[in-house]
């Protein structure tokens, strides 16, 4: 592995590292820059999915029936196609910018002897990489315990082997396809379009792709047996390229009937256009691109088109909240990071629409559906709230503190109005939209109040200590763990959902029942308003993380009486 | 009329600004001047609240700033040194955020704003991204910003940085107008020249000390020197300026 290295020029080995550490912009994870430490978080998580996947396996197997066989398969294997194109397809846009050159590339390396094509080439192996590091982990034990499990009902003694080159290769083409698409799009757009109107598309489709990717994978039906393709609601599924790569790893592992072997096809057809999409849309862009990125400015926002403004409240108000959504809509990493939340909150909406849609009749009220619009609104709230730590550019905060001429308490009103307008109402819209086939109809507008409600009590909660400017202050959400608190917060908006709706349904048969939960509710939201009103008369407004302790104590004499003591030269 | 008193700052024990003292009066523009790293940033960021002096008092009409920190910068238009903008937004965007934020009456406003964007050449980009524009163009910005909500003390700190000959003609005008209507004006800046022309009291500053403190024609014939440059040079330049270009020349020759 070293000789492999050491033999790579010392130009791509640099940039290699370099562009590596921008694949994701790592300061938004603030690991300091630390590829190995991310890396290795990010490996280690998609192990243990694997290996959680691998002990299902294994304990299934020992109870699967003879004639369950072939479903449990192709079951099987088409949630491991789909997780696969999941995980590198969100890979792919997270790093959607990383492949072609930005501004910065092209002003520090251009005037330097660096041949395009090393830059190039160092650009894909760092995309690539992260790209393998995935499919890589997340298939870690799975791509061993599926080819022992499918092998054993191979007729040969090679079906073992002969199942793991399949699985490796069809999870290999996966990668490969999807990673291809992207650049394809990518390199097409950018050819065809002026930088400036690439730009705007290419934030556009980078959100597109983050639902797009999530949309199919939850509303896919899986297929559990050849005749089931042949179906009517089915049909569709045949354009869906993770099942061309399911009948692709049958074709390589030699258990697709014959008369399915058309769907492979496909799967090596799209792999084809993928790859060779790629290379020449990369071959022909490159240079373009750069030369674009020299020339043109990135200038987001249309020199033409609307530019109404509306008020919002007072003045403070309005700066906030239109400061807030165009920081969401137009800085890379905010956008990626709300994408992010809207992708869970789709995760969960998506299912239920599926059902919905699957209905003919109107859907009854259940604790499920009310489970599910409370994640969608509380995730929102305080999804948004955590996009609000992650600054955008702190050495243009001067103009914040010059022009702090108001109290503490108008900003985090202000603050407030931007977590309800930008949260609670897009989310609180699609639960109600949701809710349009569901029945009784006063049940489906109590729950929609619950849930205005609940949202207000997120967003008051979500204030509590909150005193700056939304993207203004310096602190990084990576220094509190934040795998770790995201994690803990996710289980904790689970309970509370699936707690509320058991507390809410019964609930909803008394009227009395009823009155007393929202007025409850209510009450807690309007006590903890005060309470935010009331903490922000004293408190500060702060752009800096507190600084660290300048005098330290060794507890070798009393403690000084005054709380805040001023460091003074001798 | 803007007073320092004693004007401290230290950073990890190291004084940085050192018992600066000086006034700036209305009607007249007070240059303040000095090498780099000498503390003049550091003293404008003290005079605009950014930060914490740890000695010392700043007055503004004779009262200390801290008494009423949100009173001071109302009355306060600052242009900072470097362009830091949000460059997310518009220029339209940034100065109607700006004027938000200072809870202009919005007809009013938008009628400034409108304004300067049309006096500063910018009006036709106002619509294009921050990240977009020149490093003038953003300069402009700043300088519509400070000035859009009228104030009576105006701080720039190297506004002439970026500009063209003909915008820098514009702003170098519009110090003296503002300064002839009465305004308190501090300009901090490295072009000797343009000082000469705009200033009429002058503040040296040296490894963050005061060095002189007077006015132009007083510092000529305290000094015997007939420009500003001269003056300067003698306080603050220690090194032998041909001796060290000599010796870059050399090292990169070796």
């Amino acid at each position: 592995m070293r000789k492999l290295r050491d033999s790579l020029p010392l130009e791509f080995r640099i940039l290699y590292r370099q562009f590596l550490l921008r694949v994701i912009d790592l300061e938004a994870l603030s690991v300091h820059a630390d590829i190995p430490r991310f890396l290795g978080q990010f490996a280690s998580v998609l192990v243990f999915i694997s290996l959680i996947g691998a002990l299902g396996l294994l304990f299934s197997v020992d109870r699967l029936a003879a004639n369950d066989y072939l479903a449990f398969a192709w079951r099987g294997e088409q949630n491991l196609i789909s997780a696969t194109m999941l995980l590198v397809g969100m890979v792919a846009i997270v790093g959607w910018d990383s492949t072609f050159p930005d501004r910065r590339d092209v002003m520090v390396l251009s005037p330097l002897p660096i041949a395009p094509s090393t830059m190039l080439f160092a650009k894909i192996a760092a995309s690539s990489s992260l790209l393998g590091l995935a499919v890589v982990t997340l298939n870690f034990a799975s791509g061993i315990a599926w080819p022992l499990f499918i092998g054993g009902h191979h007729q040969s003694s090679w079906g073992v082997f002969q199942g793991l080159g399949a699985y490796w290769l069809t999870m290999i083409g996966v990668g490969v396809f999807l990673y291809g698409s992207v650049l394809t799009i990518q390199g097409l757009t950018s050819l065809i379009f002026p930088r400036r109107m690439f730009l705007v598309l290419s934030a556009a489709l980078q959100v597109a792709g983050f639902c797009a990717f999530l949309a199919v994978y939850f509303l896919q039906p899986t297929i559990t047996s050849p005749a089931a393709i042949g179906a009517a609601e089915n049909h569709w599924v045949t354009w869906s390229p993770s099942f061309w790569f399911f009948a692709l790893f049958n074709q390589l592992d030699g258990s697709l009937p014959a008369e399915l072997w058309w769907i492979a096809q496909r799967a090596w057809i799209a792999l084809g256009i993928s790859v060779s999409g790629a290379i020449v849309s990369l071959l022909l862009c490159y240079v373009g691109t750069m030369r674009k990125t020299l020339e043109e400015p990135d200038l987001v926002p249309g020199a033409r088109g609307l530019h109404w403004t509306p008020r919002l409240g007072n003045p403070l108000q309005t700066a906030v909240v239109f400061f807030s959504f165009r920081s969401i809509v137009r800085s890379r990493q905010h956008r990626l990071a709300f994408a992010f939340y809207a992708a869970l909150i789709l995760s969960v909406a998506l299912p239920l629409l599926r059902i919905e849609l699957a209905s003919q009749a109107p859907v009854p009220v259940t604790s499920d559906f009310m489970a599910d619009t409370f994640i969608i609104v509380s995730l929102a709230v305080l999804g948004l709230r955590g996009i609000f730590s992650l600054p955008i550019s702190l050495t243009a905060n001067w103009v914040l503190q010059t022009t702090h001429l108001s109290p503490t308490g108008r900003y985090v009103a202000a603050t407030r109005s931007t977590l309800l307008l930008l949260a609670v109402a897009p989310s609180w819209t699609i639960a109600a939209l949701l809710s349009i086939r569901i029945r009784p109809l006063h049940a489906v507008a109590v729950h929609l109040i619950v849930l205005a409600l609940v949202g207000w009590l997120f967003a008051e909660i979500g204030l509590i200590n909150f005193y700056k400017v939304p993207f203004t202050c310096s602190w990084l959400p990576g220094k509190v763990h934040i795998l770790v608190l995201f994690g803990c917060a996710l289980v904790l908006l689970v309970v509370f959902g699936l707690t509320c709706s058991e507390v809410e349904l019964p609930a909803l048969g008394s009227p009395t029942r009823t009155v007393s939960m929202v007025l409850l509710l209510a009450s807690g939201c309007f006590g903890l308003w005060l309470f935010n009103n009331r903490q922000a008369r004293s408190a500060q407004l702060y752009f800096e993380e507190p600084a660290p302790e300048v005098i330290t104590s060794l507890g070798i004499g009393p403690l000084p009486q005054q709380k805040h003591s001023t460091v003074l030269p001798e | 009329m803007l007073e320092l008193r004693s004007v401290s700052k230290y950073h990890s024990g190291i004084p940085v600004v050192n018992h600066v003292s000086f006034s700036a009066r209305p009607g007249e523009v007070t240059g303040y001047l000095g090498p780099n790293g000498s503390g003049k940033t550091t003293t404008m960021k003290i005079i605009t609240g950014l930060i914490d002096m740890t000695l010392g008092q700043v007055l503004f009409q004779g009262k200390p700033i801290q008494d009423d920190l949100i009173g001071y910068k109302r009355r306060m238009g600052y242009v900072p040194e470097e362009p830091y903008l949000y460059h997310h937004l518009s220029g339209l965007e940034y100065l109607t955020m700006v004027s938000q934020l200072r809870s202009l009456p919005q007809r009013e406003a938008d009628e400034r704003i409108d304004g300067l964007l049309r006096m500063l050449a910018l009006y036709d980009d106002r619509h294009a991204s921050i990240s977009g524009y020149s490093k003038g163009m953003r300069q402009k910005i700043l300088i519509a910003a400070a000035i859009m909500h009228n104030p009576e003390l105006v701080l720039l700190d190297e506004p002439f940085s970026g500009l063209d000959v003909g915008s820098a003609l514009v702003l170098r005008s519009l110090i003296q107008e503002l300064a002839a209507r009465g305004k308190v004006v501090v300009f901090s800046s490295h072009e000797l020249d343009t000082v000469e022309r705009v200033c009429s009291h002058i503040v040296i500053l040296h490894r963050g000390k005061v060095v002189a403190d007077d006015s132009i024609e007083n510092l000529r014939s305290l000094m015997a020197a007939p420009t500003l440059e001269d003056i300067f040079s003698q306080l603050v330049v220690e090194q032998d300026t041909g001796a060290m270009s000599r010796q870059i020349a050399d090292l990169i020759h070796a």
